[in-house]
C-alpha cells in the first residue's frame, strides 16, 4: 500500500472535521477525494502532508508511520489551490527550491529543472516571474515544483478550482498524462464531479468529515450504497419503494431485484428501499407514442432546458401510492412527484416536447439502495421516569422501522447487567435493529459522544412531570450539543394519533413541517397546523399570509400521506399553543427548535422553554431545522461509551 | 492576468456632487493644507536662507551644530536597526503565536505613542540614573554611562519609536497567505529557511518603511532626550535640543538653519517611504 490512513480523526473546537477516515491507496493509483465544501476532504490531504496534526489515527506512507513526522520529512509533493508560488523568485528558482534545500549541485539542479519544465510544458519560461504568467501556467509551475524532489506521493488540493473551464480541461489532461508517465501515487481533492470522473482510477466521497464510499467512478455512479452518494454524483431521481417478494415495487411497477445491490435482505417482505433512477434511464413519450419501457405514470412536462449535447426535462407526476420522493426534494406546498429526465438531441428533434405537454413517463433501469430509515437514540437512566420512554420509544421505532440505539446513562458500573437487561425488556422486541450502550456520564455528555461516533435523527428522552424546570434545562442542553431532533416523553405510553404542529410561517417552519410529516406518517397520526398571530395582527395581510402558509403546509403533509387541518389563533404563542393542545385533544406537540439570537447564543426565553416549563402531559417533539444554530460541541474522547450489545434483526 | 488598469493607483472618484459642492470641498481641504503646513514651511525656508546658502552652510557646520547633527543621525540609525529586528520579532510573535496576555501586549505596543515623551525621559532617568540600583551597577561594574550619554539617547529613541516597525509589519504578516510557507515546508525547508526565503521577502518593504518612519521621527525627538541626555554641547546635545538652545540664546539664524536641515532630512525620508509603498509588488495570485 502506498498510502494508508487508519481511523484518521481531526477536531476543531471539539467538532470532528475528519471523522475516522480509513483508506488505502495503491502504488501508482490516481485517487480522487470528492465532497461538498466543508466535508473535510482538504483536511485529509493536509493531514497526509503533515500540515495539520491528526488528533487520532495514523498515516502510513509506503509502510512508514509518519503520523508524528514533520512535513519536511514526509517526502510528499503538495499542490495548492492558489498555486502558492514564491512570488519574489523566478519560475526556475521556484522549481529548484526543493533541490537547493537538499544542496543538490548547481549542474544537477539545472538539469532537473529543465526536465521538469519540459514535463509541464513550460520550456523556456524559467526566467519569468510568477506574476508574469497566467493562472494555468502558474499551476504548471507549482506542479513542477512539487515534483522536483521526486516525492513518493503527490497531493493536489483543488488545484484547478481557480481556473476557467477550458484551462481546467487542458490541465486535467496534462496532469493525467504526467501522473501515468511518472507512475506516482496521487490523491486529488475536488468538488467538481466532471473532474473527478475524468481523472480518477478510484473515487472516495466525503461528507461531514466521513468517508462514505470508495469505488471506481462507474461503481459509484451506477450502484451507490448511500443516499448521499447517489444524489451527490450526478443527477438522481430517488424514490422510496418497497421490496416485495424479491422484486422492487415502485408505484404499480415491479422490477426484478438487482442482485448486485448488496445489503438488501432477500425475501423480507415490505422492506422499504430507496430506488435510484438516473435521468438518462427515464423514458418519455407522448401519449400516442410507444414508450419502450415500463410505464410509471402519466405526467406533464414542467420545464425544458437545452444543455448542449442533450435536453433536460423536468416532469411532474401525480402522487403515486406508496411512493415518496427524496430527490428532487418535495417542495413545500407542492403536490406530486418531480422526475428529471434527459434525452439526446436526436430524440428531442424527432419527438419535440414543450412545457405543459402530457407525457407517459417510464423507467428503463433502476438501482435499489438499502433505505437507511430513521435512527433513534433512546436515552434512559434506568429510573422510573424512563419506563414510559422505553415503552413509547420502542413502539414508535417499530412503527417507523427505525434503527434504535439505547443509551443508558449515569449508571454505576456494577449495577449494569441486571439493569440493562430489565431496560431492554421494557423496550420490547421486533425492532429493525438494536444496539445497547452504556456510559457513566450525564445524558448530555454521553449523547454528544455517541452522536459524534454515529449521527442519529431523533433523540428520545424521558421528561419528569415532577421537575419541569430540570427537564427543560436538560432538553436545552441536549439541543445544544448535537444536530438531531428531540422527542420528550412524559408519563404517557400511548402512541400519538393527533398531533399539534406549531408553525411560525418562515423557512425554518417549512422544514419543521416536512420532518413532522415524515415522522407522523409512520405513526399513522393526523396533524393540525397551528399558527399563532400577535393580537394586533389578528386580521389583515399578516393573517392572509399565515393562512396561505398553513394551506401549503396542509397540502405538503397530505402528499407525505398525513391527514392535516389548520388552525389560527391570536395572542401569546406559548399560552395559545397550550390552550389549543387542551382544547383540541391533541396527544403530541411538535415545535421548531429555537433559533439563535444575534450573538449566536440560543435564547433561553422562547416558546419551547415556556412550553417545557409548563410540564405538559403530552410528548413534545422539537424539530431542528438547518437554521437552528450549529451546536456547541464537546470534545469527545475515545472509549467513553461502552458497547454492550449490537444486534440486527 | 490582472488588468493593467488595476495596477495604477487611480483615486476612486467620489459620487458626483454638484459643481459648487465639488469646488467648495476641494478649496476647504487645500486651503487648510496651505495655512497649516505650507506657509510655515515657506517661512522657515525663507528665514534660513536670509544669510544666503553660504551662511546656511556655515551655521550648520559650526562645530556645536555639526556635532549635534551627527549625534542625532547615528543614534537614530542605531535605533532604527535595533527597532527593525525587535519590531519584526514582536510583530511575528503577536501574529503567529497564541499566548495568554496577547491582547494586552498588542495594546501596550501603542503606549509609547500616547505617553508624553517627557514622561519617557523621566522613567529612563529613574531607572538608569547613577543614583539608582540599575544605573549605579552598570556604571560601577561595566563603566557604562547611560544617562547624559548617547546610550541614553538610543534607549529613549527605542522606547518612543517602538510601534513603528511593529505596526508596519503586523498587518502585512496578518494578511500574508500561509500557503507558500506550507509549500516550502513540504519541499523540505526547515522553519528558519522558510522564514528567510519565503516570509521575510514579503516583509522587507514594511520593515524598511517602518524603519524610515521611526528614523524620521527620531531626528526630531525632543522631550525624552532633553531629560535623558541633558544638554551637554559636543557630547549629548542632539539637533532638536540644539535648536532650543539657539532659540533661547536668540540666534535665530542658527535655529532656522538647523531646522531646515532637519526638515530636509525628514521630508526626503517621507518621500522614500511614500515611494516604497507605492511600488509595493502586486499581491499574490490569490486576488486574481
Amino acid at each position: 500500500m502506498s498510502i494508508l490512513l487508519d481511523q484518521l480523526t481531526k477536531r476543531y473546537e471539539g467538532h470532528a472535521v475528519v471523522n475516522r477516515v480509513s483508506l488505502e491507496v495503491a502504488e501508482g493509483e490516481f485517487f480522487v477525494l470528492i465532497g461538498p465544501s466543508g466535508s473535510g476532504k482538504s483536511t485529509v490531504l493536509r493531514l497526509i502532508a503533515g500540515l495539520n496534526q491528526a488528533d487520532d489515527g495514523r498515516v502510513l506512507l509506503h509502510g512508514r508511520d509518519v503520523t508524528a513526522t514533520a512535513p519536511q520529512q514526509r517526502g510528499v509533493g503538495f499542490v495548492f489551490q492558489h498555486y502558492a508560488l514564491f512570488q519574489h523568485m523566478s519560475v526556475a528558482d521556484n522549481v529548484e527550491f526543493a533541490l537547493r534545500v537538499r544542496r543538490v549541485s548547481t549542474h544537477e539542479c539545472r538539469h532537473r529543472r529543465d526536465e521538469l519544465l519540459e514535463l509541464v510544458g513550460l520550456t523556456g519560461l524559467g526566467r519569468r516571474m510568477p506574476a508574469q504568467l497566467s493562472g494555468g501556467q502558474q499551476q504548471r509551475v507549482a506542479l513542477a515544483r512539487a515534483l522536483a524532489h521526486r516525492p513518493e506521493v503527490l497531493l493536489l488540493d483543488e488545484p484547478f478550482g481557480a481556473l476557467d473551464a477550458r484551462i481546467r480541461v487542458e490541465l486535467r489532461r496534462a496532469l493525467r498524462q504526467i501522473q501515468s508517465e511518472l507512475g506516482i501515487t496521487t490523491i486529488f481533492v475536488t468538488h467538481d464531479q466532471e473532474e473527478a470522473f475524468e481523472l480518477a482510477d478510484r473515487l472516495g466521497v466525503m461528507n461531514f468529515g466521513r468517508l462514505l464510499e470508495v469505488g471506481t467512478p462507474r461503481e459509484l455512479y451506477m450502484r451507490p450504497q448511500t443516499e448521499f452518494v447517489a444524489t451527490f454524483l450526478g443527477t438522481a431521481n430517488l424514490l422510496v419503494g418497497q421490496l416485495t417478494g424479491g422484486a422492487v415495487r415502485v408505484g404499480s411497477l415491479d422490477f426484478p431485484l438487482n442482485t448486485e445491490a448488496s445489503g438488501l435482505g432477500q425475501g423480507v417482505d415490505n422492506q422499504r428501499v430507496q430506488v435510484l433512477c438516473r435521468p438518462e434511464d427515464v423514458g418519455v413519450a407522448r401519449p400516442g407514442d410507444h414508450l419502450g419501457c415500463s410505464q410509471l405514470g402519466l405526467g406533464q412536462v414542467e420545464q425544458k432546458t437545452y444543455a448542449g449535447s442533450f435536453e433536460r426535462l423536468l416532469l411532474r407526476l401525480p402522487p403515486l401510492p406508496g411512493v415518496r420522493p427524496i430527490s428532487p426534494p418535495v417542495t413545500f406546498g407542492d403536490e406530486g412527484i418531480l422526475i428529471e429526465a434527459t434525452r439526446t438531441q436526436d430524440v428531442a428533434r424527432h419527438y419535440p416536447l414543450e412545457p405543459g405537454d402530457k407525457v407517459k413517463v417510464g423507467v428503463r433501469r433502476i438501482h435499489a439502495l438499502v433505505h437507511p430509515g430513521l435512527s433513534f437514540l433512546i436515552v434512559t437512566d434506568g429510573s422510573p421516569v424512563a419506563s414510559p420512554v422505553l415503552a413509547l420509544g420502542g413502539e414508535i421505532a417499530r412503527l417507523a422501522h427505525a434503527r434504535v440505539k439505547l443509551l443508558i446513562c449515569g449508571l454505576p458500573g456494577d449495577a449494569l447487567p441486571e439493569q440493562w437487561q430489565a431496560v431492554k425488556e421494557r423496550l420490547g422486541g421486533g425492532l429493525a435493529s438494536l444496539e445497547v450502550r452504556a456510559a457513566a456520564e450525564p445524558p448530555e455528555v454521553a449523547v454528544a459522544y455517541e452522536v459524534e461516533r454515529q449521527p442519529c435523527d431523533l433523540v428520545i428522552l424521558g421528561l419528569s412531570p415532577q421537575q419541569p424546570a430540570e427537564s427543560s434545562l436538560l432538553a436545552e442542553r441536549l439541543l445544544r450539543v448535537g444536530d438531531y431532533h428531540l422527542l420528550l416523553v412524559p408519563g404517557t405510553t400511548a402512541v400519538p394519533t393527533k398531533a399539534l404542529v406549531g408553525v411560525s410561517g418562515g423557512e425554518p417552519s417549512k422544514e419543521d413541517v416536512l420532518f413532522a410529516g415524515r415522522f407522523l406518517r409512520h405513526l399513522g397520526a393526523e396533524a393540525t397546523l397551528l399558527s399563532v398571530l400577535p393580537s394586533a395582527a389578528a386580521a389583515g395581510p399578516y393573517r392572509d399570509r399565515a393562512v396561505r402558509f398553513l394551506l401549503d403546509g396542509v397540502r405538503t403533509l397530505e402528499v407525505l400521506g398525513v391527514r392535516a387541518e389548520m388552525a389560527v389563533r391570536a395572542g401569546s404563542p406559548g399560552q395559545e399553543i397550550l390552550e389549543q393542545l387542551q382544547a383540541g385533544g391533541h396527544d403530541l406537540l411538535v415545535l421548531g427548535a429555537p433559533l439563535a439570537d444575534r450573538d449566536g447564543r440560543r435564547p433561553s426565553s422562547g416558546v419551547v422553554s415556556y412550553v417545557l416549563g409548563k410540564a405538559t402531559a403530552q410528548p413534545v417533539l422539537i424539530v431542528r431545522s438547518k437554521y437552528a444554530t450549529s451546536p456547541v460541541r464537546l470534545s469527545a474522547n475515545e472509549g467513553r461509551i461502552q458497547v454492550i450489545e449490537e444486534m440486527t434483526a | 492576468m490582472r488588468p493593467a488598469a488595476a495596477r495604477l493607483a487611480s483615486p476612486a472618484a467620489p459620487l458626483q456632487p454638484s459643481r459648487w459642492g465639488r469646488w467648495s470641498v476641494r478649496t476647504a481641504a487645500i486651503s487648510y493644507l496651505v495655512l497649516l503646513l505650507i506657509i510655515p514651511l515657506v517661512v522657515i525656508v525663507q528665514d534660513g536662507l536670509r544669510a544666503g546658502l553660504d551662511g546656511l552652510w556655515r551655521s550648520i557646520t559650526a562645530p556645536q551644530a555639526w556635532s549635534a547633527l551627527q549625534l542625532t543621525l547615528w543614534t537614530a540609525a542605531v535605533m532604527a536597526l535595533v527597532n527593525a529586528v525587535m519590531g519584526t520579532l514582536t510583530a511575528y510573535v503577536l501574529v503567529r503565536y497564541q499566548f495568554p496576555g496577547r491582547a494586552l501586549v498588542n495594546t501596550l505596543v501603542d503606549l509609547p505613542l500616547a505617553l508624553p515623551t517627557l514622561v519617557t525621559g523621566v522613567m529612563l532617568v529613574v531607572l538608569y540614573g547613577p543614583q539608582n540600583a540599575v544605573g549605579g551597577w552598570l556604571q560601577a561594574a561595566l563603566r557604562w554611562r547611560i544617562i547624559f550619554a548617547p546610550p541614553g539617547i538610543v534607549l529613549a529613541l527605542l522606547f518612543v519609536n517602538f510601534p513603528f516597525v511593529v505596526r508596519a509589519v503586523q498587518p502585512v504578516l496578518q494578511s500574508l497567505d500561509r500557503a507558500p510557507e506550507e509549500a516550502a515546508a513540504t519541499l523540505g525547508a526547515d522553519a528558519w529557511l522558510v522564514f528567510r526565503r519565503v516570509t521575510f521577502p514579503a516583509l522587507r518593504l514594511p520593515i524598511v518603511s517602518g524603519m524610515l518612519l521611526s528614523f524620521a521621527r527620531a531626528i526630531g525627538e525632543f522631550g525624552s532626550i532633553v531629560i535623558v541626555a541633558g544638554n551637554i554641547p559636543l557630547r549629548s546635545q542632539t539637533a532638536a535640543v540644539y535648536v532650543l538652545g539657539q532659540v533661547e540664546s536668540e540666534n535665530r539664524l542658527g535655529a532656522s538653519a538647523m531646522s531646515m536641515a532637519m526638515l530636509a532630512l525628514a521630508f526626503s525620508l517621507i518621500l522614500i517611504v511614500d515611494w516604497l509603498q507605492r511600488y509595493r509588488p502586486a499581491p499574490a495570485a490569490k486576488t486574481l
